[in-house]
């Protein structure tokens, strides 16, 4: 085993916090980049020390080059494995960490090295609790990919021979959906299952037009009732957000929930069971029916 | 076709209790089917149906993992059969070794088209197992995936991707690990549950499958409640809706939030 940090990219550009992480390990670091050309270009002047390109090829998704991918990095014998949260980055760094028979952890708050060990802070469990471990590696971590990096001084790209696997893009279908940004949010206003009827997120969409927010809701609301876009889900396996401003509408504020939001700068809660656990998390809270307070609370920022 | 469908048999965090030092209490937790992976028994089943094949279920855990009650619960959702590997090494093991069981069980069954997998387990929630799953195998996966057919040789599956929904045509075995809502799984009746006792279940230690106890490579040395932000916690009087919204705007600008 090296000593070396690679980080795996999958089609698309936000790396900045693998690019960080891995800086601070004080070890030569190396991504392998899966995607057009212009990512591997944008990758090699994000600050790592070189950049290995599996080509281009427009029928292929990301994944089918997870084998080739696989065999180029298990080659070097990487102690630490870096990859982001998106479908495609997760397939990729999963056949790595299977040819290094790495040991995954997905809840990395904090990552160094200790003499021969990699230690983790992390969140496991959906973030009930905190765990530091040590590892000695390999060690492939799972983590928020964050924003486009800053551009400097780029590396070369070099470019390796891949055999894609046998799979390819049929059908593109666009989203009934708009696509939103929601970590790049501000301010934020998240509904949940207090909510009694689809044609009532109209409430909530005044509510943050008058607040300038993003609209998000918890888990039911986009997987199940599809009322909203799952790019809009809050939650320990959804979005990860930290807004100026969170104000939390019909959510009870479950663990799951809060492990999506607790970052958040300040957090506003209104529910009808004062014995919601979102009160016990919340800057300040309102015990009401949100068909009388959002209305309200529009009218008054208004 | 035959589908394998690989599952969990675990308990909810949201049931555990968390010690002040971060020890976690499962006692008050009931074991059972992980969330999602009754979401992945129903796509396995209507594509075994599709092509006239067999759901083949398969699972790595504790002693637990084979008792009566975990095997009828998958076998009562339109599973055919099991193979069921447990070993105490593999209760709370790690992402990378539950895949290698998965893995071996996978080849012990043979000729599988297709494992399907549900979006995360409801414990560790990694997403990682079916990828992990995948890189031994060396087939192709595709994550987060809200439908699979049979088509071209192969099959079709649909994935969320920015912006909307991509086909893949897959040609050869391979892993998919479906969304939480991919499909909407049956609801067991009286007949699935007494014919689910019926139905075949292979009990596998890790010796049949050549394999070595999982010994954890990670060494957990310390634990801890997680940090909460010290919140203002200021509840705010909403009996009058219209002075609490006052009242809330106000102390959102004064402190800056608005």
């Amino acid at each position: 085993m090296s000593t070396d940090t690679w980080i795996v990219v999958g089609g698309q550009p936000g790396i900045a916090n693998l690019v960080e992480a891995a800086r601070s390990l004080d070890a030569s670091v190396t991504a392998a980049v899966v995607g057009p050309r212009s990512l591997a270009d944008s990758v090699a002047a994000s600050g790592v020390d070189r950049v290995v390109w599996f080509g281009e090829d427009r029928e292929a998704p990301v994944e089918a080059y997870a084998t080739s991918v696989a065999a180029e990095v298990a080659a070097a014998e990487p102690r630490v494995l870096l990859g982001g949260r998106h479908p495609a980055e997760r397939v990729l760094l999963g056949a790595v960490a299977a040819s290094l028979r790495a040991v995954v952890l997905t809840g990395a708050q904090s990552v160094s090295i200790e003499g021969a060990d990699v230690v983790v802070v992390q969140a496991v469990f959906g973030g009930i609790a905190e765990q530091t471990v040590a590892v000695t590696g390999p060690l492939a971590l799972v983590l928020d990919g964050g924003a486009v990096p800053p551009l400097c001084d780029p590396v070369p790209v070099e470019e390796v021979d891949a055999a894609p696997m046998a799979m390819t893009v049929i059908e593109n279908r666009p989203s009934e959906f708009e696509v939103i940004d929601l970590a790049a949010a501000p301010r934020v206003v998240c509904v949940g299952r207090g909510l009694k009827a689809e044609k009532d997120l109209t409430l909530i969409e005044s509510l943050a037009g008058a607040a300038k927010a993003e609209v998000a809701c918890s888990r039911p609301l986009a997987e199940g009732l599809s009322w909203l876009g799952k790019d809009r889900y809050v939650g320990s396996s959804g979005q990860h957000i930290a807004p100026e401003l969170y104000i939390a509408v019909g959510i009870s504020g479950q663990l799951q929930h809060m492990a999506g939001v607790r970052d958040a700068v300040t957090i506003v809660a209104i529910n009808s069971d004062p014995e919601a656990p979102i009160f016990a998390e919340a800057d300040y809270g309102l015990v009401g029916d949100l068909y009388t307070l959002v209305p309200a609370i529009t009218d008054a920022l208004s | 076709m035959r589908v394998a469908v690989a599952y969990k048999w675990t308990s909810d965090p949201q049931e555990a209790s968390v010690g002040t030092e971060g020890s976690i209490d499962w006692s008050r937790a009931k074991a059972g089917l992980s969330q999602y992976d009754p979401v992945a028994i129903e796509l396995a089943r209507r594509l075994a149906d599709e092509t006239g094949g067999e759901v083949v279920g398969v699972t790595a855990g504790a002693a637990a993992a084979g008792s009566p009650i975990a095997c009828k619960t998958a076998l009562s959702r339109g599973v055919d059969r099991l193979v069921v590997v447990t070993d105490d090494s593999l209760g709370g093991a790690g992402t990378t070794a539950v895949a290698e069981v998965l893995a071996a069980a996978v080849r012990h069954i043979g000729d599988v088209d297709l494992v399907v997998t549900g979006d995360s387990s409801m414990d560790i929630g990694a997403k990682m197992v079916p990828t992990v799953l995948a890189g031994l195998l060396g087939w192709p996966a595709v994550a987060d995936v809200t439908a699979v057919t049979s088509g071209g040789g192969g099959v079709h599956v649909e994935r969320e991707a920015p912006g909307g929904v991509e086909v893949l045509e897959i040609t050869g075995s391979a892993v998919v690990a479906a969304t939480a809502d991919a499909a909407v799984p049956r609801v067991p009746g009286m007949r699935d549950l007494l014919a689910a006792g019926k139905k075949p279940v292979e009990h596998l230690q890790l010796s049949d499958l050549g394999l070595p106890d999982a010994s954890s490579q990670v060494t957990v040395r310390a634990s801890s409640r997680p940090d909460t932000k010290v919140r203002k916690g200021q509840m705010i009087d909403a009996a009058d809706p219209e002075a609490a919204a006052g009242e809330l705007v106000s102390a959102l600008r004064l402190s800056g939030a608005l």
